[in-house]
């Protein structure tokens, strides 16, 4: 890194500080042609991902994420609906995505973030569209009542490759839900069992155990910038806004391809350029696999 | 239905004088100036702050002081039931306001003339005594901010059930229908800045139960700065000091 000075001289720093907000293209490109980036990064590398599943102690299934700083919560709620005339056998999923003002300074209170339904859009059709959850496992009775799933995804620190945090947070809630045990009472309504009741009630729960869905082609996604012909991985929210051409590519646990998404930009990018996003994805997709894992397996030891 | 059984214990195995278990974090929003997360019991606060920054809406400038903004949210997650409108409801819109009042009043305005200082607070799981919750979490932000304020802010509630005052209420007894009383005070210079109660109570019982919920304040504010000192060590050792 040229422009750092080992011995942390004072003059020295407030000129490096100010190069960076004054002229914010060439502090980036004098690293970007080191292959490096400012926060020690080589270009193909994501920052540190943890999740921490069950944040959420009220929900039916929580998660927390975290890309570098940008954090996630997830969390979800199920309620009891009918379902409708055309599909009387399946459940319904419904992904709501937030941004409150505590997570950047650029969000005022009273008007939405640009960002905040884009990301929503997005999140919503990667999930239904992948193909993780068969909404025929939300069924309860045919044709009476279904499953209705809440999620709510709230931002708590938006510090670039919001979609990313968003959807990696979204499955590893959905790993962590817990179906909870229902039963008919004599109206013919369904109603929650709490932990007392099972043993005391009569009725036949309609599921008998709280059982967890079957998840299968889990999505995982990354998002790249591209830059004359350099291709950064996993931005920052300072990355994001200075070079603002912006791919995100979703692959899922078998690498299938699941979505393709680049907005326009500044920069028009070759095919080959895309094939070398799709690539690093790829990696990517079995390092957040792995941690999803461990995350898994670590609650299930609780 | 019995809120302290004969033996003396609440609900959820509590003596009427006992607070629930308190933690805090500072520092965990990396984009915002300040922040905290609060936790009393179950109930689960964050808290932002913004500023002084340059202020968005330049007809609301004041040309002496700060302009304090607060804006309280719940996730939709963090009640029993999913709520259907986190903000804008009337409720929201209240805790705001009396949390903008109650920092308001501690911190020192004239300094930062013409700026902004955003306040927010995402109540992420609740489970009664929200309101003190984020008044706590808003006090650690603003500390953690470096915004300079006369002294802490903290805040406790305390209630009145089966004949017995009860300190820090969570939501079955806060929704028992008793009275319900919310403190905060300035705990060094011994000044109540918040107090806010609901439902009736006669004038000596009202006394003792203020000062229960006084005394819990003091033990918040204790561990509060037991957590910024905390903090501060920190960052000396990592400036190497």
């Amino acid at each position: 890194m040229g422009l750092s000075n080992a011995s942390g001289d004072l003059s020295t720093e407030v000129e490096v500080d100010a190069f960076r907000r004054l002229f914010p293209l060439r502090f980036y490109e004098k690293h970007l042609s080191e292959s490096i980036r400012p926060d020690a990064r080589p270009l193909g590398r994501a920052r540190d991902t943890t999740i921490a599943l069950g944040a959420v102690a009220s929900a039916n299934g929580s998660a927390l994420a975290k890309i570098g700083s940008t954090t996630m919560l997830a969390a979800i709620k199920m309620e009891v609906m009918t379902p409708s005339t055309e599909t009387p056998d399946e459940g319904c999923i419904a992904i709501d995505f937030h941004m409150p003002p505590i997570c950047s300074p650029i969000v005022r209170p009273g008007r939405p973030a640009e960002a905040a339904p884009v990301v929503s859009k997005q999140l919503s059709d990667t999930i239904l569209s992948s193909g993780m959850i068969s909404l025929k496992e939300l069924c309860l009775v045919s044709g009476k009542a279904a499953w209705m799933a809440y999620m709510d995804v709230y931002c708590l620190d938006a510090d670039g490759a919001l979609f990313d945090t968003a959807l990696l947070s979204a499955v590893a809630a959905f790993s962590h839900l817990e179906i909870p045990v229902v039963s008919l009472n004599d109206d013919g309504k369904i109603v929650l069992l709490s932990e007392e009741q099972e043993g005391m009630s009569e009725r036949e729960p309609v599921n008998k155990e709280k059982r967890k869905l079957t998840l299968c082609n889990i999505p995982f996604s990354l998002t790249c910038i591209l830059h004359k012909n350099y291709i950064l991985a996993d931005p920052t929210a300072e990355e994001e806004s200075i070079m603002e051409t912006l791919v995100t590519i979703v692959l899922d646990s078998s690498s299938q391809l699941v979505s393709l998404y680049k907005p326009g930009g500044p920069v028009l990018a070759y095919t080959s350029a895309i094939q070398d996003c799709i690539a690093i994805t790829r990696q990517r997709v079995k390092e957040l696999q792995t941690i999803l894992e461990e995350a898994i397996s670590g609650m299930e030891v609780d | 239905m019995e809120y302290v059984s004969p033996e003396g214990l609440r609900l959820d195995g509590r003596r009427p004088m006992e607070m629930r278990q308190i933690r805090a974090e500072i520092g965990t929003v990396a984009r915002a100036d300040g922040s905290a997360v609060f936790e009393m019991g179950n109930t689960k606060v964050i808290a932002a702050v913004y500023g002084p920054r340059e202020v968005q809406n330049r007809s609301q400038q004041i040309s002496d002081q700060a302009l304090v903004r607060c804006e309280y949210s719940m996730a939709n997650f963090s009640t029993g039931d999913r709520r259907r409108k986190p903000k804008g409801d009337r409720r929201s819109t209240e805790i705001s306001l009396v949390i903008r009042q109650t920092m308001e009043a501690c911190i020192l305005t004239h300094l930062m003339p013409r700026s902004q200082i955003d306040i927010f607070v995402q109540v992420l799981q609740a489970d009664g005594g929200t309101r003190s919750a984020c008044i706590n979490a808003a006090t650690l932000a603003l500390a953690d901010a470096g915004i300079p304020m006369r002294d802490i802010v903290t805040s406790c509630s305390a209630g009145y059930l089966n004949s017995t005052p009860l300190l820090d209420l969570n939501y079955i007894e806060d929704s028992a229908g008793g009275p319900d009383v919310t403190v905060g005070i300035l705990p060094k210079l011994d000044k109540v800045t918040l107090l806010q109660m609901d439902a009736k109570l006669p004038l000596d019982i009202f006394e003792n139960v203020m000062g229960l919920a006084t005394e819990g304040c003091k033990a918040v504010a204790n561990y509060i700065r037991e957590v910024l000192l905390e903090n501060t060590k920190q960052l000396e050792y990592r400036r190497g000091l």
